[in-house]
């Protein structure tokens, strides 16, 4: 630190930077760096631009050269309601995504709690041992949960699939929670406790409120988890409980051309995360980033 | 007895038995509540991983059909490998499985390494200072928001050989003469595969070490500019080493799911043995062949290169994890 110091008394006087040259070169070089951030947000949003643009497209500019100039039509949106039914896919997904949220905080409140204020010394392993069954590939356990979802017909159903997302949800929705519960100064619960509160007390009047914010941030990753979902939703449902991701997955159109109406389906498909995620920007970071960034 | 000392040790012992009394009771009613409120995750948990796992393995010893896994008898490791009229039969003789195994392991490493430099590249960007940084990090956010399958979609249409804008765009540029067929090509798709998981998982590599850069000491880097060093040294020397725990934070997240990938696959290429991935291999035998016993042997497989690997790497890079914190 000291011959850091030493050297920039010794090379002030000498160098040849006056203080306007030294910030046109600052400035120079945060237009640069702007530039080429702007330049990677564009090559990273375009895909997502073309589709958008592409579900605006008749069947027959969609193949045509591509072109920006065009006279847009919401003609793919109405068909893909009228043919396919779209809106039932949706509600599925609505359904399922939100069910299965509420059931994995439910479940992973109390662990969540009992891991983050009454650790044992077991409690590091367990975490680590739950997290480590999200590891698990999905297509190691897949016949004998198909196995049990037919023997109990919940094949194809959305009480199955909520099932099925809460289990998968259920290890990284009880780690975010201990991570924010950690995070809370321990007094405020033990002021509580002197004043008689019980355990459930605690949890429901002083726990839950001061931790709101970093159980929705929780909540909105494990509903965007359960919507993006494929592979399960792929292999247990059909036609009744199938969510977007199903039906997405298995577009296709009689007559064979279905680009545009592709388009717009999926579209719709992310519009609700793409608004809701810029609504909750930062907690989605947090939760996407499994609490790394704060 | 009125001696300061022992007056302040009777006073010790007296807070001692009270504390113990508190600790005795009120502390073992709690330990019990906290049981009580584990129990339900790590029965559901028990439930889901460790039952379900156990039965593919049993099944994995039998010829159970999908239609008939009650009747399902017991045939020893047939599934796996079996000597029978002068052949060796089993998944460990299948040369599509050992392509997919091959598949899975260039992809896992190939789209690893690509998503963590492009990841580092990113995030040092969002990390300098420009206008609209915040509005570019939610647009850089986007593509891991969305759903596979979408994006899937989304880059086969733009891959598309006859109307894709991808082949528009390289031959207007003059870098191809005849379009190019992305996803069918053997010698392309595997590659477009990777292209499209790349896109859709740098902002996860990038956010987590955009979360490492920011909580890098300042001072440091104003030491390094002073001494006039150039920052790519000093990216070498000073960031890259800092923010290593982080990265094999990223990788270990990024292998295992690098190691199991299905829907990218599932969409772009579907059961195309070129891009064939364990996870694809074994779910065709399981649900499009129906073959619950081999299937089930090769879901074991994947499972155990699976836990290998992982065993592997948190040997190797235990120190640096920070597992203790």
């Amino acid at each position: 630190m000291t011959t850091a110091k030493n050297q920039t008394v010794a090379r002030a006087p000498a160098a040849p930077a006056t203080r306007s040259a030294l910030a046109s070169a600052l400035l120079n070089r945060r237009l640069w760096l702007g530039v080429l951030g702007w330049t990677l947000a564009l090559v990273i949003f375009f895909p997502i631009f073309w589709m958008i643009v592409t579900g605006f497209k008749t069947e027959a500019e969609a193949i045509a050269d591509p072109s920006l100039i065009f006279s847009p039509t919401l003609e793919n949106y109405a068909e893909v309601q009228s043919r396919a039914g779209y809106a039932k896919f949706a509600l599925n997904s609505v359904v399922v995504a939100f069910g299965s949220t509420l059931l994995a905080l439910l479940i992973a409140i109390p662990a969540a709690y009992s891991m983050a204020f009454l650790p044992t010394k077991r409690t590091k392993g367990t975490l680590l041992w739950m997290l480590s069954t999200k590891m698990l590939p999905p297509v190691g356990v897949l016949v004998p949960i198909y196995l049990l979802f037919r023997d109990t017909g919940l094949l194809d159903t959305r009480t199955g699939l909520v099932i099925v997302y809460t289990l998968m949800n259920l290890p990284i929705v009880v780690w975010m929670l201990y991570t924010f519960f950690k995070d809370m100064p321990k007094d405020i619960l033990e002021a509580g406790r002197m004043d008689g509160a019980g355990t459930l007390q605690e949890v429901i009047y002083l726990l839950l409120p001061l931790t709101l914010p970093g159980i929705a941030s929780t909540g909105l990753l494990a509903v965007i988890l359960s919507w993006n979902e494929a592979f399960w939703s792929l292999n247990l449902t059909s036609s009744q409980a199938a969510p977007l991701t199903a039906y997405i997955a298995s577009f296709s159109s009689p007559e064979g051309l279905f680009w545009a109406k592709l388009s717009a389906a999926s579209t719709m498909a992310i519009a609700p995360i793409l608004i809701f995620g810029w609504l909750t920007q930062k907690q989605m970071v947090r939760g996407l980033t499994f609490g790394a960034v704060k | 007895m009125s001696t300061p000392a022992t007056e302040s040790a009777s006073r010790v012992g007296a807070r001692a038995t009270k504390a113990g009394y508190r600790g005795t009771k009120v502390r073992r009613q709690r330990v019990r509540a906290a049981w009580m409120f584990l129990i339900p995750m790590l029965i559901t948990l028990a439930l889901v991983a460790g039952w379900p796992l156990a039965r593919t393995f049993y099944f994995s010893f039998t010829d159970a059909s999908l239609s008939d896994t009650a009747g399902a008898a017991w045939i020893g490791i047939e599934n796996y490998l079996v000597f029978d009229d002068g052949n060796w039969y089993g998944i460990l003789t299948d040369p599509v499985w050992w392509q997919s195994v091959w598949n899975t392991l260039f992809f896992s490493v190939v789209s690893v390494s690509l998503e963590v430099v492009f990841g580092i590249i990113v995030a040092l960007l969002l990390n300098a200072e420009f206008k609209g940084r915040m509005l570019v990090r939610a647009a850089v956010l986007i593509p891991w928001a969305i759903p596979t399958i979408v994006s899937a979609k989304m880059w086969a249409w733009m891959l598309n050989d006859q109307f894709g804008i991808i082949n528009h765009l390289l031959m207007a540029l003059g870098l191809i003469d005849s379009p190019l067929a992305w996803t069918a090509d053997a010698s392309l798709s595997m590659w477009a595969v990777i292209m499209v998981d790349v896109w859709k998982t740098i902002p996860f590599v990038a956010l987590l070490v955009l979360a490492a850069l920011q909580m890098l000491p300042k001072d440091c880097y104003e030491a390094a500019e002073v001494d006039g060093i150039h920052p790519v040294k000093v990216f070498f020397r000073v960031t890259l080493p800092l923010i290593t725990p982080a990265l094999l934070v990223a990788v270990i997240f990024r292998l295992l799911d690098a190691l199991r990938v299905f829907d990218v696959i599932y969409v772009l290429t579907s059961n195309s043995t070129n891009t064939m991935t364990m996870s694809i291999y074994a779910r065709q035998q399981l649900v499009e062949f129906q073959d619950v016993g081999y299937g089930s042997a090769a879901s074991t497989l994947l499972f155990l290169i699976i836990a290998l690997v992982t065993i592997l790497y948190l040997y190797l890079g235990r120190r640096q994890l920070g597992v203790d914190e």
